[in-house]
């Protein structure tokens, strides 16, 4: 593919020091992620993929290689920089605990937005919509410990995608739902996917959210077991 | 705004936690209202007592008078200088001075005699309103004759009982009469108390053959908020050859003793407060502490180190304001109580002094301005302060160490 990945990484290692070892946690890795791609990072536990996922979203930094998000090395740019290029270019969901305890559903959805400084009644016509695309109309006074463990990664979804951000960066995020909310969940970001062209990458080890993926990237010690694309 | 919101329900969240830091933050705020203002009543009425009871301002001598108060030495042209005290625009007095014994029954006691210029002494002094029981002098009545209240128990006398001066006059004589006890006063000062009797001004200088001169005058300044030094060179432009002093200068005590005032309540307010500081430190690191995660996610979503910082801080303020309004209120309340129902010292500490100048028997509070503001604010500047640590600590928390925390 010619047109410009939005995810680069180029021979990107990450060294965690843990006393006098030294683990590889991600060991020179290289890969893309294209627009429109819906990705499953895989792998047995320790294998990297949360790290991956890290470097990708500028949440830490690489010990050597380097991480590209829409063509611009992260490595080259200051905290605020990717701090806000976090805000505005990605959306995160993380595996439980997303949301802001004290805001409702909507607040939380919204939260991005208004970070960005989206007006209120565009944040109000977006946010509504959103929530309802990913089935929580009617819930959104609703707090986090007034809804379900699937509920609440449904507005983590809604509040990554509200942005219309460049990738979606999704850490195990039907880790913590019983398997038929964790069915319900990857049929909403396919959907979301398919039909919105929001780019997902998530990691999991899963076999049944595996299957749904297009492409495959299975890690093993921190590098790359293999990488399958289906159609 | 959002930032408020978010900080509000914060609040809510752990509401013991709030409500206990709250509490302590207002309960110290309180004490420190109620102390100021305690304190401003006691300073005030001690100033009055040495001021306005006794001393005026600023008091004109013959040179070395104060150093060897011989009935002697006075000012020479007392009435020429009053006059241009006067036209200064000032209120001045003569006064007199003499001692000797006065004797009722069988008891008797060395008395300080004081000769009082009636007309003009209660335009500089208010000890003719400072009376406890009878009256003040009468230009009327010659032979009347006030005291001081622990000199009337010494004697045993009460109003209308008699007493017998005996002394010595200027011209060498025995300088004796009978008097009539007119009024006994309310505490003024250890020596007005223990040995004051005061005479109008005719009388005294009759029974101690001084028809000229003044010992004293006592000079007061119509407006108390002007400069006291720059009055004090007047006087004694007015006054040459006397030595004039003003009432910092006479009772440099209690002078150091209002001027430490300010910077004593601040002492004390900072050493009460260190230990709300304290606690609200350790409230805060553990609100932060037990929302690393959240935090965590905030930052991870793009939330600034500085916008975390002002989260932690709204939520302070919070509860800083209404710890404050409870400080505020029930200080304010208490102190108001207190202005109009002192704090009755009489049987604990009778007549007791303060660098020499009376306490009032009756300990009454004085709200100021400052008593409330000083409390108040140093309670944000501590709070504000002991919060900077845990809001730095929220502030620099790593969002992949602070999600993956637990
Ligand atoms: N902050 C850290 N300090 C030290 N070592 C770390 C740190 N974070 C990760 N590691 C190590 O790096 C390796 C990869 O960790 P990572 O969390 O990326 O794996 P993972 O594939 O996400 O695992 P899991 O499926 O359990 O979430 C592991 O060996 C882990 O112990
Ligand atoms: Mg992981």
């Amino acid at each position: 593919m010619e047109d410009h990945a939005i995810v680069r990484l180029e021979d990107a290692s990450k060294y965690y020091r843990q006393g006098q070892m030294e683990v590889h946690a991600v060991d020179g890795l290289s890969f893309d992620i294209h627009k429109g791609d819906f990705t499953a990072l895989c792998g047995p536990s320790g294998s990297g993929k949360t790290t991956v996922l890290n470097l990708i979203g500028g949440l830490d930094v690489p010990t050597s290689g380097k991480v590209f998000l829409e063509g611009r090395d992260i490595g080259l740019l200051s905290r605020s920089k990717i701090s806000a290029i976090r805000r505005d270019r990605i959306g995160f969901v993380f595996q439980a605990y997303n949301l802001i305890p004290v805001m409702t559903a909507y607040e939380n959805a919204a939260f991005v937005l208004s970070l960005q400084g989206v007006s209120d009644r565009e944040c109000r016509d977006r946010v509504t919509a959103i929530l309802k695309e990913v089935g929580l109309e009617g819930l959104e006074n609703r707090r986090p410990d007034e809804m379900s463990g699937g509920q609440q990664q449904r507005v983590a979804i809604a509040r990554a995608i509200v942005t219309r951000p460049a990738i979606v960066l999704a850490d195990e995020p039907t880790a913590n739902v019983d398997s038929a909310n964790a069915d319900s969940l990857l049929g909403l970001m396919e959907r979301l996917n398919r039909e919105s062209g929001v780019t997902f990458l998530f990691s999991t080890h899963d076999q049944r959210v595996m299957d749904r993926a297009r492409r495959i990237i299975r890690l093993h010690d921190g590098r790359i077991e293999s990488d399958e694309v289906f159609n | 705004m959002r930032t408020l919101k978010i900080a509000s329900r914060n609040v809510f969240r752990n509401w013991h936690r709030t409500l206990v830091t709250t509490a302590a933050m207002g309960f110290a705020g309180f004490i420190m209202i109620l102390f100021a203002s305690l304190m401003e009543g006691l300073l005030q009425g001690s100033e009055r007592n040495a001021v306005s009871m006794d001393l005026g301002d600023i008091q004109i001598h013959a040179p070395d008078y104060r150093e060897d108060p011989d009935l002697y030495k006075v000012i020479s042209d007392p009435d020429r200088i009053l006059a241009d005290l006067k036209k200064a625009g000032f209120h001045a007095a003569k006064r007199l001075y003499g001692f000797g014994l006065a004797a009722s029954g069988a008891t008797s006691a060395g008395v300080q005699l004081r000769g009082i210029d009636l007309s003009n002494e209660s335009d500089v002094t208010q000890i003719n309103r400072h009376v406890l029981k009878g009256k003040w002098l009468e230009e009327s009545d010659p032979s009347g004759v006030v005291i001081g209240r622990k000199l009337a128990r010494t004697l045993g006398v009460d109003i209308g009982d008699e007493l017998i001066f005996v002394g010595q006059a200027t011209d060498g004589s025995m300088a004796n009469d009978i008097y009539t006890v007119k009024g006994i006063l309310k505490s003024v000062g250890e020596e007005v108390d223990r040995a004051g009797l005061y005479m109008q001004d005719s009388a005294f200088r009759e029974l101690m053959v001084l028809p000229e001169g003044a010992h004293e005058i006592a000079v007061m300044r119509p407006d108390r908020s002007t400069d006291l030094i720059a009055a004090t060179s007047k006087v004694a432009d007015i006054a040459p050859g006397c030595e004039t002093l003003n009432w910092r200068e006479l009772m440099p005590v209690i002078a150091r003793i209002l001027d430490l005032a300010d910077s004593q309540m601040i002492i004390m307010v900072i050493i009460t407060y260190t230990a709300v500081a304290m606690l609200v430190l350790n409230a805060m690191l553990m609100t932060v502490f037990e929302r690393i995660r959240e935090l965590g996610i905030m930052k991870a979503v793009g939330v600034k180190p500085w916008q975390i910082m002002m989260l932690v801080y709204a939520e302070t303020f919070m509860q800083v304001l209404a710890a404050s309004i409870i400080a505020g209120v029930s200080g304010i309340a208490l102190s108001r109580y207190f202005e109009h129902n002192g704090i009755d010292l009489s049987s604990l500490a009778e007549g007791a002094s303060f660098g020499g100048v009376a306490v009032d028997p009756i300990w009454r509070a004085h709200l100021t301005a400052e008593s409330v503001a000083v409390p108040i604010v140093f309670l944000f500047i501590i709070a504000f302060l002991s919060v900077l640590y845990p809001a730095i600590k929220a502030a620099v928390i790593q969002p992949v160490r602070a999600i993956h925390h637990r």
